[in-house]
């Protein structure tokens, strides 16, 4: 753990300087090369797009920060979008009834990863793997795989594909959920005793932060965004399915890593992570524009990704040589 | 046998499963069927065994979903243009190798997190993949379904073959000082670097074994229909994953044996037979697979608990 | 008797701070030769030079006659030098065969592993040192003094001549104690050298031929024991002619003043005002996974409480009792005499009760994280109220420490990583002064400090206790226990094996740690 601090503000800044100079080529190289892309149109296309994937990537960075990961999030989506229907379909519920029951399976189910990982302490990347399959799982069984929900009332749908206010509206739940993260992670006490039980567990524990407590809570507001982002979805497509979701976490992880939080936690940023759900996206649509293979996207991607872990890990590398001269202590105890 | 517990309890885990099917729905024990859902794992057993390596060196490998697809793509294109089938055996596994090294390079040359490194190469891949083939099946020629004989007689090389494979390296692993170093390095990397083994390059070759067994393992595949399906190996590595965890590898590193990988595999494999005989419906394979994983990944949780205090 | 080992005039420093000076030590075939020192007298130093981990600054090495020029870990393995530390360096999830197999082989890796021999050598091993231990046993399996036993076993199977042993039988019992011991003098039978590092003076007198003391660096001398075979009158003529060892026979008493014996020529600030009102006290205070037992002790306010013992006497344990790390699970503590369950460090905090840790780089501080950050980590609930971050009030905040403790760093954001170990030191001590304690525990405030930054630290001690708080001192550095205590509890096999006032004597508090009565004659 020899991240260079003064190095992290700079490397996190670099990073994002970096990303965000990518992103700006991006949209420069498609804008002059595609057809109707640097439109105003396009552009809350993407947005729209890119809502829930956004939104579990910014549940995702916390969970990042703390030294964890969460790989069930696309399958609760799923999950909570057909729960959402049979609540409102099958259970006759209003439509915001059926919303709330929705996020409160959410918080359970990140509660059910929070209390294995955070209390049991269990390995996160093997519990959210079990849950990975366990959530999706339960979609499949409780539509019998067929089962989907639609005829939504057009109010509803005004959520996933109208504008209100000029901009898609489920880009107001977005940006709330921006507002809510940044500040949670860079403006509070709780966001900085994530960084510190992603540098140090042990360190955090004596210095009397709730560790148990703190990984509880970025996992349960994983699962509540899941369901936040699970009833997005289903007002943007019309309809609720069970393979809803499906990929979604792995696209979250991207964008969070090519964002410049590292996968060991401690380093990361909110800013990072929208930047990189930004990155990616435009050179979905970009691509898709400038009529290129949409393949090239995800390749390209992967390259993107490889290079910005290669990029952060040279300047740790350097900087851990230099600081190869420690001074030991006088031993108290012999090794 | 303390020692080997998870081993034992999966494997009787097995047991009941079986039995329970014995004794509900003696229809699952058809020969033929039975042989044909040995005969689809026998690949995943393959991966499984590779993955199983890996994870005991504490890193892991989500890509091989993807390696495995273009390495059957692979497979297939040779093949249709005849080439003789040894070579392109050959061709598959060496490929596989290749991915192998490119992801060990970045993570034993650079130091780059295994997860996130698998996690680029797999997408990367597979869209390379889509890109290329458009989704289209490769057609192959006659003869080279099965090699060209008949059909059980094709399983039954499969299955003997993964077998084989399972066998002799469980075997390596035991018999051979680098199994013993594969271990050292997942339990301790730098204590096993002071014994003057060198982490870095066992860690490597895991992954370029991992790559030319996935390679094989496609070529298993390949040979079991007359297309080459571009979709396949979808979800492999969380199979796999799954198996190895069950099985009773730590994510940890370090410990694990692979006879429990195998049990593990066949475990998690038969779910869906077994819920299609049982007249369950097959939805609920997730659900189960999921519990299987969680109730693995609780019990070693508990027992390491007891242990460390 | 062959020379297997010989150091003339080995000098090593750390920056600032001189660990060895001018040491001479010698060790032969079929010898046992003890090592004994207070914690820091530099045996540890010691011992890594020799085991090639560190470089000497100055002197020179020979083994077996020969002047060896720069020694690495595996020269010296190579050369036959192997040490048994406390902590064994095993693979937990490997076997006791495979993990005898790995340190004894230089197998490349396509080798074929004859597991009947591993085995046989293996179960020979532990036979020959009596070990009850199956060799398919898993490491994770076994307790830390079974553990130590493959050690042993390991470095008899790679045949080394010079056999380096730490406080091997620090947890041992007496009948593991005793195989060790017949261990010990088998091998010293069959010519192997052997330095034995204990703090128990009863073995250094039942196992030992010779045994030199070590005091802040130096040797003191090096001398035979009473229980050695040979007769100081038949000294062979190289040893007379070397005169390094002298003939007389030590006892007991000498050798803990020659432990201690010095002059304490710090100045440590005085106590100003006498002590108020008891603010800890513990009643029969236990915790079994800390090894803890029957502590029972009060701290007043205004006072310095020193803590001393030896190390693995418990003391570290107890203060993590007290802090709610490994809560108690017998006895009572009592705040200002009401009783209080303190079950998370969160419940000590709010409880008022701080601890500076001993591990600065692990627990004190968290390196990644800006001094600003690491001083303010423990007050969030009352600096940020509502959970929100000011970070003018958090500067403001950690200028205000930075100038209190003189902190040397470049700013407020500069990362912990960055700051020396005194430095690093005083954030630690910062953070928990922000919480404005009443209890405050100290573990090893000044161990790896620069004498400046010391003496800092032991006014700003003071001072706090004058100020009102409760202060507990855990400290292994003998004059500073000796001038900061208004009075010392000594610690040994976890619980207290005397009280002293103050101005006790030095070798007095030796003796009740290591267990000798009374004061030495």
């Amino acid at each position: 753990m020899n991240t260079d601090q003064h190095g992290y503000k700079s490397i996190l800044l670099r990073h994002e300087t970096i990303l965000f100079v990518v992103l700006a080529v991006e949209w420069i190289f498609f804008d002059a090369v595609g057809h109707n892309f640097g439109t105003y149109d396009n552009t809350c296309d993407i947005l729209r797009h890119s809502c829930e994937i956004g939104l579990l990537a910014l549940a995702m960075t916390p969970v990042i920060l703390t030294g964890g990961i969460d790989l069930s999030v696309g399958s609760l989506l799923g999950l909570c979008a057909i729960l959402f229907g049979k609540f409102w379909r099958d259970a006759g519920m209003p439509l915001p009834l059926a919303a709330a029951c929705t996020i409160g399976v959410g918080a359970l189910a990140g509660g059910l990863n929070a209390s294995l990982i955070a209390w049991l302490r269990l390995p996160p990347l093997i519990v959210t793997l079990g849950t990975f399959s366990l959530f999706r799982g339960l979609a499949e069984a409780i539509t019998h795989g067929v089962d989907t929900f639609t005829d939504f009332p057009a109010s509803f749908l005004f959520l996933g594909q109208e504008r209100w206010l000029g901009i898609p509206a489920q880009a107001l739940v977005f940006i709330a959920a921006v507002i809510f993260f940044w500040l949670l992670v860079h403006r509070t006490t709780f966001g900085r005793s994530f960084r510190a039980i992603g540098f140090s567990p042990e360190g955090a524990r004596y210095a009397g932060i709730p560790v148990g407590r703190r990984m509880a809570m970025v996992y349960v507001l994983a699962g509540i965004v899941s369901a936040i982002a699970a009833i997005i979805y289903t007002a943007r497509l019309g309809q609720a399915k069970a393979d809803a979701g499906t990929g979604y976490e792995l696209f979250a992880i991207t964008a969070v890593v090519l964002g410049g939080t590292s996968i060991f936690g401690g380093v990361g940023s909110v800013h990072g992570t929208l930047l990189g759900v930004a990155a990616i996206a435009v050179l979905h649509s970009g691509i898709a524009h400038a009529l290129l293979p949409g393949e090239m996207a995800g390749m390209l991607t992967g390259v993107l990704l490889i290079l910005a872990l290669a990029g952060s890990t040279l300047p740790k590398m350097i900087s851990g040589l230099r600081a190869r001269k420690s001074t030991p202590r006088l031993a108290k105890q012999i090794p | 046998m303390k020692k080997y517990f998870r081993e034992i309890s999966v494997a009787a885990a097995l047991g009941i499963l079986l039995l329970a099917l014995a004794v509900f729905a003696p229809s699952f024990f058809q020969p033929q069927p039975l042989l044909s859902l040995v005969t689809r794992e026998a690949p995943t057993l393959v991966v499984a065994c590779g993955m199983a390596l890996v994870i005991i060196c504490r890193q892991i490998d989500i890509s091989v979903g993807s390696q495995f697809a273009v390495c059957s793509v692979c497979a297939g294109l040779f093949a249709a243009m005849h080439w003789p089938l040894v070579l392109v055996l050959a061709a598959s596994v060496l490929i596989g190798a290749a991915f192998g090294a490119f992801n060990g390079a970045l993570v034993a040359g650079l130091g780059l997190p295994s997860i996130v490194v698998t996690l680029a190469t797999m997408v990367t891949w597979r869209e390379g993949l889509r890109w290329l083939r458009q989704g289209v099946w490769v057609d192959l020629p006659n003869g080279v379904q099965w090699f060209g004989l008949p059909q059980m007689t094709g399983q039954w090389t499969l299955v003997l073959v993964a077998l084989a494979i399972l066998i002799l390296l469980a075997l390596a692993l035991k018999h051979f000082a680098i199994g013993r170093f594969i271990y050292a390095v997942g339990s301790d990397a730098e204590a096993a670097r002071l014994a003057g083994i060198r982490p870095r390059l066992m860690t490597f070759g895991v992954f370029v074994f991992m790559g030319a067994l996935t390679g094989l393992a496609a070529m298993m595949n390949t040979i079991q229909s007359p297309q080459v399906d571009p979709n396949s190996g979808t979800g492999l590595e969380l199979k796999t994953i799954a198996a190895v965890v069950v099985g009773g590898v730590a994510i940890s590193g370090g410990r694990g044996k692979l006879w429990g990988v195998f049990a593990g595999l066949l475990l998690l494999a038969c779910i869906s037979p077994a819920l299609t005989h049982l007249h369950v419906e097959a939805y609920w394979e997730k659900v189960i697979q999921g519990a299987i994983i969680l109730l693995a990944v609780v019990t070693d949780g508990l027992r390491n608990r007891r242990k460390s205090i | 008797m062959k020379q297997l080992l010989q150091l003339s005039a080995v000098t090593k420093s750390f920056g600032a701070v001189r660990a060895l000076k001018d040491i001479s030590f010698d060790l032969r075939a079929g010898e046992v030769h003890a090592l004994l020192g207070e914690n820091g007298a530099g045996k540890s130093t010691l011992i890594k030079i020799i085991t090639g981990a560190h470089q000497p600054d100055g002197g020179t090495i020979e083994i077996a006659g020969e002047r060896v020029g720069k020694l690495s870990p595996a020269t010296a393995r190579k050369l036959g030098i192997a040490c048994i530390y406390q902590q064994p360096a095993l693979f937990p999830d490997l076997t006791v065969a495979e993990n005898i197999g790995l340190r004894l082989e230089r197998a490349n890796s396509l080798s074929r592993v004859n597991w009947k021999e591993c085995r046989r050598r293996a179960t020979e091993l532990l036979r020959r040192i009596g070990a009850d231990i199956s060799p398919d046993a898993e490491i994770r399996s076994l307790s830390m003094p079974e553990q130590q036993l493959v050690e042993i076993a390991c470095a008899l199977g790679t045949g080394a001549r010079i056999v380096i042993m730490d406080e091997p039988t620090a947890s041992l019992t007496q009948k593991e104690t005793a195989l060790l011991f017949a261990v010990i003098r088998d091998l010293r039978g069959s010519g192997v050298g052997i330095i034995y590092i204990s703090h128990r003076l009863e073995e250094i007198f039942q196992l030992a031929d010779r045994v030199t003391v070590l005091r802040d660096g130096e040797s003191v001398g090096t001398y035979f024991v009473g229980g050695s075979r040979r007769e100081p009158a038949q000294m062979s003529p190289e040893e007379s002619q070397s005169g390094r060892t002298s003939a007389a026979r030590i006892t007991e008493g000498d050798l803990i003043k020659l432990m201690v014996g010095r002059e304490i020529s710090q100045i440590f600030p005085p106590a100003e005002s006498a002590p108020g009102e008891i603010v800890l006290s513990l009643k029969k205070l236990g915790c079994t996974a800390g090894g803890v037992k029957n502590m029972s002790i009060e701290v007043r306010a205004g006072e310095i409480l020193g803590l001393a013992g030896l190390v693995g006497a418990g003391r570290t344990e107890l203060a993590r009792t007290i802090f709610g790390i490994t809560p108690a699970d017998a006895g009572e503590i009592f705040l200002r005499g009401e009783k209080v369950q303190i079950r998370s460090p969160q419940e000590a905090v709010a409880r008022g009760i701080a601890y500076v840790p001993e591990d600065r780089r692990r627990h004190g501080v968290i390196l990644e994280m800006s001094i600003a950050q690491n001083m303010t980590m423990a007050i969030h609930r009352q600096l940020f109220p509502g959970t929100w971050l000011r970070l003018g009030v958090e500067r403001a905040c950690a200028l205000d420490f930075i100038r209190q403790l003189d902190v040397r760093a470049s700013g407020t954001e500069a990362p912990g990583h960055s700051l020396s170990g005194g430095n690093q030191q005083k954030v630690s001590l910062a953070r928990w002064l922000a919480t404005k304690p009443k209890v405050l525990i100290l573990d090893e405030p000044t161990q790896g400090v620069d004498v400046g930054a010391k003496s800092e630290i032991h006014k700003i001690i003071r001072r706090l206790a004058k100020d009102g708080l409760a202060v507990l001192m855990i400290s292994s550095d003998l004059p500073e226990i000796l001038g900061m205590s208004d009075r010392i509890a000594v610690m040994r096999g976890g619980t207290i094996a005397a009280m002293l006032p103050g101005k006790s004597a030095a070798h007095e508090v030796m003796s009740a740690a290591l267990g000798q009565k009374g004061g030495a004659g």
